[in-house]
């Protein structure tokens, strides 16, 4: 990394420090204003009072292991179906087409919507939060698999056979590769469809434990401060895996194909 | 490693490759209309082992579906291509194409796109790395055996492409006007390292190029096209020492036979494309 670069970095960094501050101090002032009351607006230091409850009870930090380790299955399991169903809706194109129409539907439809139908298909546990998140990010995963595939240059194909690739080497050494930034798009959108869904359904199907759930404790017993301190644990997830892991993993492929030379 | 025994095979047999009546039309459909265009007609050519020939016709001529047909990319409508007297059905690393824009693969870094039809013959990982830096070395491209295609200027791009086809080494190399996109500094040099690697190779290349400049500095023969569909309208041979350079006055008197049957092509193609001009 550049000098220049360092400094574009710690002027970002400055910035982002300027402007919590200020929020901070806005809200603060709003809470001393008193224009809601004390229960339905606490000050910074009572949602900071609440992280450091539940991170000494320990509550915290076992919430978001727990609701990190559905979030990674069922990410797991969408990749794993979404893909395969890819790779044979590329081979058998009939099947391909009709299943990519209602997969295009599906991938639209809000996960809530699910919630009712996995409870009482699964009941109220484990499986059916994991079945609400497969089913709101498989299908990204399937259509960008599918549309990544069938868009492969030609050229490629071309000059794979001619050397002598087929069958799943053609599959697992060119055509696999060639759409690998069409399908980490899809990536991408499905872990934030599958975050957003755990976390619904994590409200929704009550088991105890997940950041979800801390939410609707929070607002059965009107504990704000912990509403807040968790929403914040879920942007900062969220922000986590989307500025740190994927953008880096794009950033990475893009690079490799030359696609972005002065991006960042 | 059938490379090999084919190789062997191929001693007994002066001809290479023999093109014989073949026909290529495609059809389009666009919305209710279907129209047939007949890309070429009717091409007899028959080649000689290590013989080293262009290709020269006006654009849409059909010659890279000629090239397709040999590869076995393409399926000719009728006739058949015979090499090493059989006739070849599917496309294989016998005979290579080095395409027109680059076809290498963005994903992998130089030496892995040179070791790629090495890997998918089951080569092992020792052997191909071995094979494939004799051939970057051959190219002068050691130095950028680890970057990626993107680092590569346009020539070192064609200089990959032509050792990635190399290194299985084929019996026929098909060439689809693989320096078209160079500034002429770079394209003049490839054209003399070309002629040497084949003085080196003994490989049978077929040459495609709209440049007739570069088709006189490397063919033995050069074959004129007719405009679509594409027949066989001229065959230059050119009997003059190597390796040649593009400006050499010697050369003029063939540029000058091939410039006159080809304008003659062009101008009716042109016609064909506009007839109210
Ligand atoms: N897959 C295809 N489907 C339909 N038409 C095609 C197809 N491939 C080629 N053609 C048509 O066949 C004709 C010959 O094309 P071809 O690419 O072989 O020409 P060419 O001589 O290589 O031209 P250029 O010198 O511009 O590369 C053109 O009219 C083209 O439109
Ligand atoms: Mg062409």
């Amino acid at each position: 990394m550049s000098i220049k670069n360092l400094v574009a970095r710690q002027k970002d960094l400055f910035s982002i420090i300027i402007f919590l501050a200020a929020f901070l101090a806005i809200w603060e002032l709003f809470f001393n204003l008193e224009i809601w009351p004390k229960v339905s607006f606490p000050a910074p230091y009572q949602v900071l009072e609440s992280f450091k409850n539940q991170i000494e009870d320990g509550s915290l930090p076992s919430n978001i292991l727990v609701s990190l380790w559905r979030l990674f299955l069922g990410f797991l399991i969408s990749i794993t179906i979404g893909i395969s169903v890819g790779l044979l809706m590329v081979k058998f194109p009939i099947f391909g087409k009709t299943l990519n129409s209602f997969a295009v539907g599906l991938q639209s439809f809000p996960s809530i919507a699910w919630i009712p139908f996995a409870i009482l298909f699964i009941g109220i546990n484990d499986s059916a939060i994991l079945f609400v998140v497969v089913m709101s990010s498989v299908f990204s995963v399937m259509i960008s698999t599918y549309s990544g595939m069938r868009n492969i240059s030609p050229l490629y194909l071309r000059a794979a056979k001619n050397m002598g690739a087929k069958g799943l080497n053609l599959v697992a050494y060119v055509m696999i590769p060639a759409a690998t930034p069409s399908i980490i798009v899809g990536l991408k959108q499905a872990w934030s469809f599958a975050w957003h869904a755990l976390i619904g359904a994590e409200m929704l199907i009550t088991t105890l434990v997940g950041l979800g759930h801390i939410l609707s404790v929070g607002r059965e017993f009107l504990l704000m401060d912990q509403i807040i301190a968790t929403m914040i644990v879920i942007f900062t997830i969220g922000m986590i895996f989307d500025k740190l892991v994927f953008f880096k993993i794009e950033e990475k492929i893009r690079k490799k194909w030359g696609l972005s030379e002065q991006t960042m | 490693m059938i490379l090999f025994i084919t190789n062997k095979q191929s001693e007994k047999y002066l001809t290479k490759l023999e093109i014989k009546n073949v026909t290529k039309s495609f059809k389009t459909t666009q919305g209710k209309n279907t129209s047939i265009t007949n890309a070429i007609e009717n091409i007899n050519l028959s080649i000689e082992d290590g013989e080293f020939v262009c290709f020269v016709g006006p654009s849409g001529c059909g010659k890279s579906t000629l090239l397709n047909i040999l590869a076995g990319l393409e399926k000719p409508n009728e006739g058949e291509v015979i090499l090493n007297g059989r006739p070849i059905d599917e496309t294989g690393p016998d005979r290579l194409m080095v395409f027109q824009e680059s076809a290498l693969f963005p994903w992998l870094k130089v030496i892995d796109n040179v070791e790629f039809g090495l890997k998918m013959a089951g080569v092992g990982k020792q052997k191909r790395r071995e094979i494939a830096m004799h051939y970057l070395d051959m190219m002068q491209l050691t130095k950028f055996s680890d970057a990626y295609i993107y680092q590569l200027s346009g020539g070192m791009k064609q200089r990959v492409a032509i050792a990635r086809a190399l290194v299985l080494d084929p019996e026929v190399l098909l060439m689809d006007e693989p320096f078209a996109a160079l500034d002429s500094q770079t394209r003049d040099l490839l054209l003399v390292e070309l002629q040497l690697i084949w003085a080196r190779t003994k490989k049978t290349i077929i040459f495609v190029t709209h440049n007739i400049s570069e088709s006189v500095c490397l063919g033995d023969r050069v074959i004129v096209f007719t405009h679509r569909p594409g027949k066989i309208k001229k065959e230059v041979s050119i009997e003059y020492r190597r390796p040649r350079l593009t400006e050499d006055p010697g050369l003029q008197d063939f540029q000058r036979s091939i410039l006159y049957e080809l304008k003659n092509e062009i101008i009716s193609a042109k016609k064909q494309e506009n007839p109210s001009n």
